[in-house]
């Protein structure tokens, strides 16, 4: 799962992910200029709301990330916004651990903002640019997930496998919700996509 | 068009707001612990394998859920114990159950002598299924949260537009 509760990774990961996020959260404020902080904030709170939209998928349910859409409609400006959101989901919802938090915004934004740029680029047909921003997030979330997994000592491909079944279902949501709504700002507000820069 | 009805049909069709994660109830019946694994808000962690540790940090048995991700195990003694639970994909649960819970005799043969055991047992059982409702009542995500947490997001934001705003004022 794509929020790892304390005690699960071990101390190296940990501080490699609190390097990583600040590294993508320095980058982030840094393009945040006061024009843009308004929808900054409207996908951070579309972020923190959407992890309670579950699917349930075997013995267990996962959640909508959206990671994808606020990386392609914001850049690394996804970066602060899905911090925001887990930090709150963090303190609110008891969703991952404190001490982890480093760890879970890096494998939830880094996969945003990397794929949502990617995304970006096929924005004249938004069909696949969410399918990439969408599912390719989810992709490589599941993938930081299960990476942070092994290196802390768990069996990789136990929890790959696990990650692998469990995400594939998330994919195929999160591809045809960030491509619907991709495709509606295409139509109805290009300029919320920044599409001439 | 077609899509977002899809995306819309798909969300509609979601569970209302749980929170997601592997949760451990833990009760003592009669220096016998009784306990269960579930997702909050998945249902039950069937299958799952967990491990009773000591008060030193040593692992001195494994138990398993069965398909109602109930496990029941026996210790051999009355001592404190954590109990960890998990799954391959960064779930983890963890509970904790007191030496004076755990202290209580061993299933007691029906004699007078052992009624107040007999009593104690019986108050166990009857107690674990509010126990276990307050444990699931507490792990579910409120509106209150919700709403609470959409409002944090806005007031933090909004305090940064203010100070950006502010710092652009200025000559």
């Amino acid at each position: 799962m794509a929020h790892i509760p304390d005690g699960i990774v071990s101390v190296p990961v940990l501080v490699a992910g609190a390097v990583v996020s600040l590294g993508g959260l320095g980058m982030g404020l840094r393009r945040l200029t006061p024009e843009r902080v308004p929808k900054v904030a409207v996908l951070a709170a579309l972020f923190f709301v959407a992890s309670l939209v579950h699917f349930p998928v075997g013995l267990t349910s996962v959640h909508l990330l959206l990671g994808g859409l606020a990386g392609v409609i914001l850049g690394w400006a996804a970066f602060p916004a899905i911090a925001v959101g887990l930090i709150l989901q963090a303190v609110l919802f008891g969703f991952g651990g404190l001490i982890v938090l480093g760890v879970n915004i890096a494998n939830i934004a880094l996969p945003a903002v990397l794929m949502g740029l990617l995304g970006r680029r096929f924005l004249a047909r938004p069909t696949l640019a969410g399918i990439i921003a969408g599912g390719g997030a989810v992709a490589a979330t599941a993938l930081m997930v299960a990476v942070c997994l092994a290196l802390s000592g768990r069996e990789f491909l136990v929890g790959a496998k696990l990650l692998v079944f469990t995400y594939v279902p998330l994919m195929a949501v999160e591809a045809v919700f960030t491509a619907a709504v991709l495709g509606l700002l295409v139509k109805v507000k290009p300029e919320a996509l920044e599409m001439s820069s | 068009m077609k899509a977002l009805l899809i995306a819309a049909v798909l969300i509609m069709s979601a569970s209302p707001a749980w929170a997601h994660k592997l949760k451990l109830f833990v009760s003592a019946e009669g220096g016998e612990m009784v306990g269960s694994a579930y997702f909050a808000g998945g249902g039950k962690a069937a299958g799952l394998s967990g491990h009773v540790i000591d008060a030193a940090g040593t692992v001195i048995a494994s138990v398993h859920t069965d398909e109602n991700g109930a496990f029941r195990y026996t210790p051999p003694d009355g001592r404190a114990y954590l109990i960890r639970f998990e799954s391959g994909d960064g779930h983890m649960a963890e509970a904790r159950i007191g030496a004076a819970a755990m202290a209580e005799a061993p299933p007691p043969a029906l004699t007078p002598a052992s009624d107040m055991a007999t009593l104690e047992l019986a108050l166990a059982r009857q107690l674990r299924p509010l126990r276990e409702q307050i444990d699931a009542l507490e792990s579910r995500a409120r509106l209150s949260d919700i709403i609470g947490g959409i409002g944090f997001i806005f007031g933090i934001f909004g305090c940064f537009a203010w100070l950006s705003a502010r710092r652009r004022g200025q000559p």
